[in-house]
């Protein structure tokens, strides 16, 4: 008999491949999509590839090439950490097909450990586009031996475990605590914050402990950073030693950690495993409902509302379309109370950028955090099942997508205009900086809304297992993100050299004209989608 | 044939957050051989103890035993023996029909020429045989619960646990189903379902219990139980009394 691991996780893997629907579906324009949606992905995989090989060359040009495998092990950490914890709660709890899988015979070790294993295998291409392309970029220096080669690729696999793991226990711990709660979708919401902010300010907690000197050039700033982390972080320095010095133990230790580490958490998580989703369940049953007078709502407000409950009511919708807002408010409190050059010094590594240069680009640092996701490009696919609800009401296509870009906006806007006000205020902008600031706000709120929904519309997928195929992978999420990041990312570095040149309210004025004339663009083009699926 | 006991309900429980019992001191016996009926109306607790059961659901109090083995500290051993047939099948969307039971009968070691023998049988029955190679997400509500039943069929389970497996079947398929358990019912299979066909529960099965408020109010052999009343006067009497 085959092992039952083995059987559930190829199961799982089959059951979430576009592969398995590509071969198997007659649909022709479905098919088309899902080599869209590949090709989409293997682009995002090189230009990570592209970013890994580049940053490597950086530092092998300035002779810091040794810190190369240290990088390397912390970049894999860290995106093996954040993007597990963002899945964990889809993944190991709360999934569709609980209760088919529990009636089988598995027990709840092997269910939640393949839970685990499969989406250790869905993130493997992302921790390999790094390891290969920052192993190319090390070989160009260091010319490792062919032992090196067979070391680097072998702990690639070994390396993301652990961060994996501390993810997953966290998810764990918080969907433990907020079980026990009536609302344990806002218990779980907040928890998750409260982490992913402490993620964030231990950053800088970490950064201030170890950097006693100032360093002057940002390259060597992070070889710095890097080697002192390592110190504290063992994995990554197990990594650099299996590498550059051949260390069998270090090979050894990552190796039987991680392993040791993964049967204690999943002896731990199935212990509870049923006791918690049972009591997830429970709650959704045990609430009574008394009838109190309802509001009546206008039809684009009750689907904006409709959306809103559809975000609330789902942990890792909230928490990944959220983030952003939550970072521009933090940062929007942040820089009333500590001196915005300062942060500027410290998020630079002390490149010589002060706030006046910023001015221009006022609203595209809100827009960064704002912008990040739109759930306008999640929400046509999250319909999911459902969609037969939206189908059959009285509505026409054009009235559902207004609905669904009115919440963006509403979730939108405020955060953008709270987090540019305050911005302003601290870097004493000028009034009419401020103004045109707080304008290109909302035309970037209102160009992300609407590019998001073009997104969304047409790379629309109701067949998924779990949201988060759709939350965290789907390919709409992934051509609306990256460039969309991306082309922000240049704009404010073009907003701020122009405006030594240019005057910085021109430079706004001119983003304000070409966020918009892009914002109706799209706005047009999901329209003209929506009418096409009615 | 002996009759043997496979499913023991005893004193089960479940209290949800604030209290509420969703089932209260519940204690049955499905015998080998048996084809039980569970009635009663919605929210009366009849999936709450159908998922107790097949190890889905965690409970508050009581026992449950599958041929000896108790489903709390035995759980694998439970399922090994038991098929569920849940009233609203999830089954991967992205499998093809084929693939789906090639994952169960994976999972229940059914040698390879076995598998394809029950696989052909039941899905012959059905009539499903030509959409086996579709993806699940193409299916209708009735082939997908066409699809559970095979599954639950082909690793000839000694108990089968039904929640209302006669939603979304065609006419014909329902009649099949029901011929499918008198077989295995001849054969020692134990069968409990949940059903609010009264009709067919009456005509089908050889015990029935009704639940209300999560309190069996009414259980035994369905002679016992019916008298010279159908099962739906019963039902309603019983239902208004208690």
């Amino acid at each position: 008999m085959k092992n039952k691991n083995l059987i559930l996780l190829k199961a799982l893997l089959d059951s979430t491949s576009q592969w398995n629907v590509l071969r198997h579906c007659k649909d022709k324009k479905k098919k088309g999509r899902i080599i869209g949606a590949y090709a989409g992905l293997a682009i995002l995989y090189l230009m990570l590839m592209a970013y890994s090989l580049f940053s490597c060359i950086g530092y092998g040009k300035i002779g810091l090439t040794d810190i190369v495998p240290a990088l390397c092990a912390m970049t894999i950490s860290v995106i093996a950490l954040f993007f597990t914890f963002f899945r964990t709660n889809g993944y190991l709890f709360k999934f569709k097909e609980y209760d088919m899988l529990m009636s089988l015979p598995f027990d709840a070790k092997t269910v939640a450990g393949c839970k685990f294993l499969y989406m250790y295998l869905k993130l493997l291409p992302w921790y390999l586009s790094i390891s290969v392309a920052m192993l190319i970029g090390y070989e160009m220096y260091v010319t490792p031996s062919a032992v090196t080669w067979l070391i680097w690729m072998a702990l690639t696999f070994v390396l993301p475990i652990i961060p994996m793991l501390a993810a997953a226990f966290l998810g764990y711990i918080i969907t433990r605590i907020s079980a026990g709660f009536r609302k344990t979708n806002i218990v779980q919401t907040v928890l998750s914050f409260i982490v992913v902010i402490l993620a964030f300010s231990s950053r800088f907690f970490i950064e201030s402990m170890i950097k006693e000197d100032k360093v002057e050039e940002t390259l060597e700033s992070v070889y710095e950073s890097v080697n002192k982390t390592t110190a504290i972080y063992l994995p990554a320095r197990w990594f650099q030693l299996a590498v550059t010095d051949t260390d069998i133990i270090s090979i050894l230790l990552l190796t039987v950690i991680s392993v040791a580490l993964f049967e204690i958490l999943f002896i731990l998580v199935g212990r509870s495993y049923r006791e918690i989703n049972s009591k997830l369940k429970n709650h959704a049953a045990s609430k009574k409902f008394s009838m109190t007078v309802l509001k009546s709502r206008n039809v684009l407000n009750a689907i904006a509302f409709k959306e809103f409950r559809r975000m609330t009511g789902s942990t890792i919708y909230v928490t990944n379309a959220s983030m952003g807002e939550l970072m521009a408010l933090v940062m929007g409190i942040a820089v009333l109370f500590v001196d915005i050059d300062t942060i500027l010094y410290k998020v630079t590594e002390g490149a010589p950028v002060t706030k006046e240069m910023l001015y221009p680009a006022m609203a595209l640092i809100a827009y960064f955090c704002v912008g990040m996701v739109s759930t306008t490009v999640m929400s046509p696919s999250l319909e999911g099942k459902n969609y037969w609800i939206v189908k059959s009401l009285p509505i026409s296509g054009k009235v559902l997508y207004q609905g669904k870009m009115l919440f963006n906006m509403y979730k939108t806007v405020p955060f953008a205009l709270f987090a540019i006000l305050c911005l302003c205020i601290s870097s004493k902008a000028p009034l009419l900086t401020t103004v045109l600031s707080l304008i290109l706000g909302v035309c970037l709120c209102g160009f992300s809304t609407t590019w998001g929904c073009v997104c969304g519309i047409k790379h629309m997928r109701l067949d998924w297992e779990n949201e988060v195929e759709v939350i965290k992978q789907g390919a709409g999420v992934a051509i609306y993100m990256f460039p969309n990041m991306i082309v922000t990312m240049l704009l404010v570095v073009v907003a701020v050299v122009l405006g030594r040149k240019i005057d910085q309210n021109i430079i706004v004025g001119i983003m304000i004209v070409i966020a918009a004339a892009l914002a109706v663009l799209f706005y047009k083009k999901a329209m003209k989608l929506a009418e096409k699926q009615a | 044939m002996e009759k043997k006991a496979v499913l023991e309900i005893k004193g089960y429980s479940k209290v949800y957050g604030e209290g509420k019992k969703a089932a209260d001191n519940v204690t049955l016996t499905v015998e080998s051989g048996d084809i039980y009926g569970f009635i009663g109306h919605n929210g009366a607790g009849k999936s709450t103890t159908i998922r107790a059961v097949v190890g889905v659901l965690d409970f508050t109090e009581g026992e449950i035993l599958i041929d000896g083995h108790s489903v709390k500290t035995e759980p694998i051993e439970c399922k090994k023996i038991t098929a569920y047939i849940p009233d609203n099948p999830d089954l991967y969307d992205n499998l093809t029909g084929i693939q789906y039971l090639n994952f169960i009968a994976d999972v229940f070691g059914i040698n390879s020429s076995k598998r394809s023998e029950e696989i052909e049988k039941y899905a012959g029955l059905f009539e499903i045989t030509d959409s086996l190679g579709d993806l699940v997400s193409s299916y209708s509500h009735g082939m997908k619960q066409k699809l559970a039943i095979i599954s639950a069929l082909i690793h000839e389970p000694k108990l089968i646990v039904m929640d209302e497996p006669f939603v979304g079947l065609d006419p014909k398929a329902s009649y099949i189903l029901k011929q499918i358990m008198h077989e295995m019912c001849e054969k020692g299979t134990a069968i409990f379902f949940s059903t609010h066909v009264l009709e067919t529960a009456e005509k089908l099965c050889n015990k029935v219990a009704i639940i209300k408020n999560g309190k069996i109010i009414d259980s035994g052999t369905m002679e016992d139980i019916v008298g010279n009343q159908s099962l739906e006067e019963v039902f309603l009497e019983v239902h208004d009394e208690k």
